[in-house]
């Protein structure tokens, strides 16, 4: 009996150094993996190491047309990149129906675990997805962002609008468009979270400091929705007629036709973006010049910034500002063409 | 004979004493209403100021008051218009007991399903050149018809499945905007026939130098003298009210209970396609993330209006006055300068107010009733002695 208690003894001894032994190796294998990640994209070099890579983007929100115009650049960058380098770029596009933070954080996390080689983000809320672009690059993922940065996180890049300077382009472009005189002007402020729209405004107040014939009647919010937003701007031209001029650093409420019927050049407008439903505008003189994002290129952009980093291994600018495109009676056909390449039409 | 009213009173269980109860009680929450509207637009009158305006027309000066200048009130009446048409029918359904938490994803999908019909017949659409005189009434119908179907499919299942309405509304709540995410794939469109938006909806009349769009009005008055007439004098209309009191006394009572309820949704429903109608043609375009949020908004206005979240209580003219109270706080913000940060806050303070003002009024009510009561067992026992 004592002999068999001993055996079985000696066998359990066995056993549980076995599963010391597997779980320590597995723990080193673990963090041999975890810090591969980023040496292999250090080391990288100009040639590169795998044949198939895969980067996401995660846009602020499917119902924003410039984000399917980004969509159909980073699927075009992708085809030419991989053809030019001799590897297939996959894109995948994981973007909230709505703009939804916290859904972005979730899509990070899965793009993480599927394994993506870098991912690409416009940030709906900075704050909220700093955590969670830390964590991927923490677990060797490339995370950049286009559009609306996160510039407290470890993301290698930003590509996109300088939104302060756009604010002081489009005031100083009014200010231009209004002339000598006293004047009124009012901005649409949309949601008064988003840190771009935010930026845009400060902006805009700073630069309207320079002109002193030009005061601020205020800052109007509203949903970033085109009815809402122009009902907004109706209501507020409405109770203050004396306003003549419209700093419009968000042009959600162009996306309707119901500002169409103001009578040209009576109140003057300087917007951001260039839509399509925003082009009636400049045609018709209702608006006197708009800015149009380069939102074809934050795809573009993005993929080319990640083969940088991933495939190539090189370290772009830690910021690239896309400069804003005027749009204007003389170049609006020719800005209307690419719309219908961008939106594959 | 005299006795008869009290005593029927007293029968607080009885279907339709709520009803009886509710239509003075009614009266006094529109009373009420008219007076904090007259209120408010007394302040805006005083202390939102004036301003020299140049009439278009003649090219002459006047002072005119801000908040009284016919553009201004044009516009307010305009802006209640969606809401007020909206708010009357989930009034209907919140008389019921109900709640219906897919208003604003209904209006979008009717909107979208009206905006896809009209672009393609649009002047850059491909059925360009189409006689208006059927693609007007077919994008009424489309919208009217999508907002009735989209309402009949909640009603089917609060019936049928037997589930709480608010479960079934915020399925569908989801439901009915996904599909109009996946219809529009994200896009807005726009382009629609003149003769839908200038020619009718956005009918545009001059009236001293003001530019005003009579349309919303007029379907907005419509739609809540209908409403009102049906809830108020139809007996099917009654049965709204006497299902909303006391579902099972009504059930016992024969009534059609899930008739009814199938009637107040699909109504509900069409609502917000009418509104989605005026949506289409004011602002020329529709997407799939119109009407976001607006079923607070038009739960808000049926409640302030005076709607009894428990069933039972509401008027179609008390949601109109809802949604005009809304409008006229929102209004006052911009007239008044207000930071626009405060807006919500306000809004807020003003729906919890309405509540309390319902509460102190049941209150009221029940001692009232308590007195009445008391009073005809005190004449029955004489008339008995």
């Amino acid at each position: 009996m004592e002999t068999a208690a001993k055996i079985s003894m000696k066998t359990k001894q066995f056993l549980a150094s076995l599963t010391v032994i597997y779980l320590a190796a597995l723990f080193v294998t673990g963090c041999e993996q975890k810090k591969a990640g980023p040496v292999a994209n250090d080391a990288a070099g100009s040639t590169p190491k795998k044949t198939e890579y895969t980067f996401a983007l995660v846009a602020k929100s499917q119902s924003n047309p410039v984000f399917q115009a980004a969509r159909t650049g980073a699927e075009d960058a992708a085809v030419e990149l991989g053809k030019k380098l001799g590897v297939k770029i996959t894109v995948l596009w994981r973007t909230p129906n709505e703009d939804d933070a916290q859904q972005q954080v979730n899509f990070i996390e899965q793009l993480v675990l599927q394994g993506v080689d870098g991912i690409s983000v416009s940030c709906s809320e900075a704050e909220t997805l700093t955590p969670a672009i830390d964590k991927a690059v923490e677990q060797g993922v490339q995370v950049m962002c286009f559009d609306s940065d996160a510039p407290a996180s470890q993301r290698f890049c930003y590509y996109g609008t300088d939104d302060l300077e756009c604010g002081h382009t489009i005031m100083r472009e009014l200010a231009a468009v209004l002339g000598p005189g006293k004047h009124v002007v009012a901005i649409p402020g949309g949601n008064q979270n988003a840190r771009n729209i935010r930026n845009r405004i400060k902006g805009a107040l700073d630069e309207a400091t320079n002109y002193p014939n030009i005061s601020i009647r205020g800052v109007y919010y509203s949903k970033e929705v085109p009815q809402d937003a122009a009902a907004k701007i109706e209501e507020v031209q409405t109770a203050n007629p004396d306003i003549d001029g419209w700093a419009m650093v968000g042009s959600w409420s162009l996306f309707t036709d119901a500002l169409l019927k103001w009578e040209p050049g009576k109140v003057k407008i300087v917007a951001m973006d260039a839509l399509p439903a925003e082009l009636p505008y400049v045609q018709k003189a209702v608006v006197a010049k708009l800015f149009a994002q380069q939102t074809y290129q934050w795809g573009w952009q993005s993929v080319e910034l990640l083969t940088e980093k991933v495939i190539e291994g090189r370290n772009p600018p830690a910021i690239e500002y896309s400069p804003l495109i005027p749009v204007t009676q003389t170049n609006l056909d020719e800005f209307a063409q690419n719309w219908k390449k961008w939106l594959r039409e | 004979m005299k006795i008869d009213q009290p005593i029927l009173l007293n029968v607080e269980s009885a279907p339709g004493s709520a009803t009886v109860m509710a239509s003075g009680r009614q009266r006094f929450k529109e009373t009420g209403l008219l007076g904090v509207l007259l209120a408010l637009g007394f302040l805006l009158t005083i202390f939102g100021g004036s301003l020299e305006e140049r009439n278009r027309d003649t090219g002459s000066t006047n002072t005119v008051n801000k908040f009284l200048r016919a553009d201004n009130l044009g516009n307010l009446a305009k802006d209640t218009s969606f809401f007020a048409i909206m708010a009357v029918g989930a009034t209907g359904v919140i008389i019921t007991g109900g709640i219906d938490l897919s208003v604003g994803s209904m209006y979008c999908l009717a909107a979208v399903c009206g905006a896809m019909f009209l672009n393609y017949f649009g002047p850059q659409g491909p059925g360009a050149g189409a006689s208006p005189f059927w693609v007007v009434p077919g994008a009424i119908a489309i919208c009217l018809g999508t907002g009735t179907l989209c309402g009949l499919l909640n009603g089917l299942g609060v019936v049928g499945l037997r589930v709480h309405p608010f479960v079934i509304t915020l399925g569908t709540m989801a439901i009915y905007r996904g599909v109009a995410f996946v219809m529009t794939k994200a896009q807005a469109f726009t382009s629609f026939p003149e003769q839908f938006t200038d020619g009718l909806i956005r009918h545009q009349i001059n009236w001293q130098g003001a530019s005003l769009y009579p349309v919303p009005l007029a379907i907005m008055i419509g739609v809540t003298v209908l409403a009102g007439w049906y809830f108020k004098h139809a007996v099917t209309g009654r049965h709204i009210f006497a299902v909303g009191g006391n579902e099972q006394a009504s059930l016992f009572s024969g009534l059609p209970v899930n008739r009814v309820k199938l009637k107040v949704y699909a109504f509900s429903g069409c609502t917000a396609g009418i509104a989605a109608m005026i949506m289409l043609g004011y602002y020329g375009s529709a997407s799939s993330d119109a009407g976001k949020g607006y079923e607070l908004d038009v739960i808000a206005a049926a409640v302030v209006g005076g709607a009894s979240l428990t069933g039972g209580r509401g008027t179609a003219l008390g949601a109109l006055l809802g949604a005009l109270t809304i409008q006229m706080i929102n209004n006052g913000i911009v007239i008044l300068n207000i930071d626009q940060n405060y807006s919500q806050i306000i809004i807020g303070a003003v729906i919890v107010l309405a509540v309390l003002l319902d509460r102190i009024n049941g209150t009221l009510r029940d001692k009232r009733l308590a007195r009445a009561a008391r009073s005809a067992r005190e004449t029955q026992q004489e008339l008995a002695s």
